[in-house]
């Protein structure tokens, strides 16, 4: 009898859940490049590092930063909100301060807003049959204090900023799509809209960026933050690369830039 | 037979602070306890002190592994207190990841309360284990300045991040009426994460990019806002990175014959040291707190900047007094 090929270290592709086939579907539609989230306007810092670190800039060092940077800082908001979806008004507010820069926080935002307008104009009409009832409560609550009030006048916060992590941690969970399964795909789109930026940023052409995204590195890399991150509480989460809040911080610095 | 002394309610690194003000207006400690490993000393009052200066200290300078100091201030209604260090708090190495050094600060701040915490950095040691967490809570007229630092060790040694772990957090909780639910403003994480010994790979070396020392500092309140105010617009006015320089050879040499203000001599000095000593730095206003954060190559480069500022624009020890910048100037 002939031997199968073994399994992937951890079989993300495994279609556990009762809702099957509608969540496979949605997880292509969300890991898809083509999801008009805006996030090819940024560039996480890469063109900021480049502008520091001309001419030893190194892509593949920058992107272990940026992995371990953004897993740290974002990852456990994302698991939180995908496992208890009524909780996402508290993590978006809990992960807006923990934002420490202009830059980063309006990258969030703006991919965070761009998600909600997709569920609202595109994936609430088609929910899967088993959808949790009270996470689309929950985020029909959320819409609405997000609409209701831009900034509170006498304390000056936000009572709803839509960040990117929580609300696809809490939209993947509704569409079916495992715990696994989301940490996955986050990281993944992560890495593609940083090859993205580098592409365009000239330093090396789509082949070579193609390249890079099918490696085992990347994909171990994925998987090792994901790892380190499962079970980080988000009082925890933090800044792994200290540098990392600098380079993005310092963006706006650059005299003349592509990316926002 | 029960033992006819009171149960001993001291706890080894626990201390506590209480400022409070006077009738005459000026600040005073009502209450100062603590227990080894934690030192806590006070100047004697002086007659126009600003604020109360504390100095918090280690024995031998430093913690050693396993060492827990947890330490409670109240600054009570307009109370100012600063607090300073005499010299780097030193972690010293613990003979496993699970002997965790730990310090925390729990601070209040009440109506038009303040307080001032620019100490020395901390200085964690080849091996060393540390935990910080510092949380502040004030009412919306209270004022605090706060900076945190961490160097890269014993660089005299060739120690570079060679740390086990290091983590700090701050954060800063705003209360809107006594006796309310605190909201959280800022929670400013750093986690370190050390190589494992075996590693050859130098990976947090490779993340801390040559920086020697990395700092956050964090102002919020009425008194600290022209601080925040001059930095923040320092920041906005660093020159753009890659910008060119377009004037002619004529224009150059008019503009060179300009006197500058002393302002702008102060900036254009400040600009050639940080380009000196490799000063990156970032400002912002976060959720009505402002964040400064800066790294630089070495710890005396971190100081001179972040000295500078401070200094240059006064209101520190203006209001705080002079000792309150003791670790900084």
């Amino acid at each position: 009898m002939v031997r199968g090929a073994s399994l992937p270290p951890v079989s993300l592709l495994t279609l556990t859940g009762t809702l099957t086939s509608s969540s496979h579907h949605f997880l292509l539609l969300l890991s898809d490049s083509a999801l008009p989230l805006g996030s090819f306007a940024f560039s996480s810092g890469l063109e900021s590092y480049l502008a520091h670190t001309r001419p030893k800039s190194s892509f593949p060092a920058f992107l272990n930063f940026s992995l371990s940077s953004y897993a740290s800082t974002t990852l456990p908001f994302v698991l939180a909100a995908h496992r208890k979806p009524i909780d996402l008004i508290e993590l978006d507010d809990t992960l807006d301060a923990a934002i420490m820069c202009t830059v980063g926080r309006r990258a969030s935002v703006a991919q965070g807003r761009a998600l909600l307008s997709i569920w609202d104009r595109s994936f609430s009409s088609a929910l899967p049959a088993g959808a949790s009832a009270a996470a689309v409560a929950a985020l029909k609550d959320f819409t609405v204090l997000l609409r209701a009030t831009s900034s509170n006048i006498t304390t000056g916060l936000p009572t709803a900023s839509a960040h990117l992590g929580p609300l696809f941690g809490a939209i993947a969970g509704i569409l079916g799509i495992s715990l696994r399964q989301a940490a996955y795909v986050f990281m993944l789109s992560h890495v593609k809209a940083l090859l993205s930026a580098a592409v365009r940023a000239s330093m090396f052409g789509p082949y070579h960026a193609q390249k890079m995204l099918a490696s085992v590195e990347i994909q171990e890399g994925i998987l090792k933050v994901i790892e380190q991150e499962w079970n980080t509480n988000i009082e925890d989460a933090g800044q792994s690369v200290p540098v990392m809040d600098l380079w993005i911080g310092r963006h706006e610095m650059l005299y003349s830039r592509i990316f926002n | 037979m029960t033992s006819p002394f009171p149960v001993s309610s001291s706890a080894p690194g626990e201390g506590q602070i209480v400022v409070e003000i006077l009738p005459h207006g000026i600040s005073a400690l009502s209450k100062i306890t603590f227990q080894y490993p934690l030192k806590l000393i006070s100047p004697s009052p002086a007659a126009g002190q600003k604020s109360v200066l504390v100095f918090l200290l280690t024995y031998g300078g430093g913690l050693v592994g396993g060492d827990q100091v947890h330490l409670t201030i109240d600054v009570k209604p307009d109370g100012k207190l600063s607090i300073v260090t005499q010299g780097h708090t030193k972690i010293f190495k613990s003979p496993t990841r699970d002997v965790i050094t730990k310090q925390r600060l729990h601070v209040t701040l009440q109506d038009n309360a303040a307080l001032c915490l620019l100490p020395d950095p901390v200085q964690p040691f080849e091996g060393s284990v540390y935990q910080q967490s510092q949380t502040f809570t004030l009412v919306n007229t209270a004022s605090l300045c706060l900076l945190d630092w961490v160097s890269a060790g014993r660089t005299a040694r060739g120690e570079d991040w060679d740390l086990s772990t290091w983590s700090g957090r701050n954060e800063v909780w705003a209360l809107a009426e006594p006796g309310g639910k605190p909201r959280l403003l800022l929670r400013d994480n750093v986690i370190l994460a050390g190589d494992l010994e075996d590693s050859k790979d130098k990976g947090l070396r490779k993340k801390m990019q040559q920086m020697g020392i990395f700092g956050t500092l964090v102002l919020r309140g009425p008194l600290v806002e022209g601080l925040a105010a001059f930095i923040l617009n320092e920041f906005a006015t660093l020159p753009r990175i890659g910008a060119r320089d377009f004037r002619s050879q004529d224009k150059m040499n008019e503009d060179s014959g300009i006197t500058l203000s002393l302002d702008e001599k102060w900036r254009q000095t400040r600009l050639a040291q940080e380009k000196a000593d490799t000063v990156l730095w970032s400002a912002a206003r976060v959720r009505g707190c402002t964040v400064v954060k800066f790294g630089a190559r070495t710890v005396e480069g971190g100081r001179v900047f972040i000295g500078s500022l401070i200094k240059q624009e006064g209101s520190i020890s203006q209001i705080f007094g002079e000792d309150s910048i003791l670790c900084i100037r």
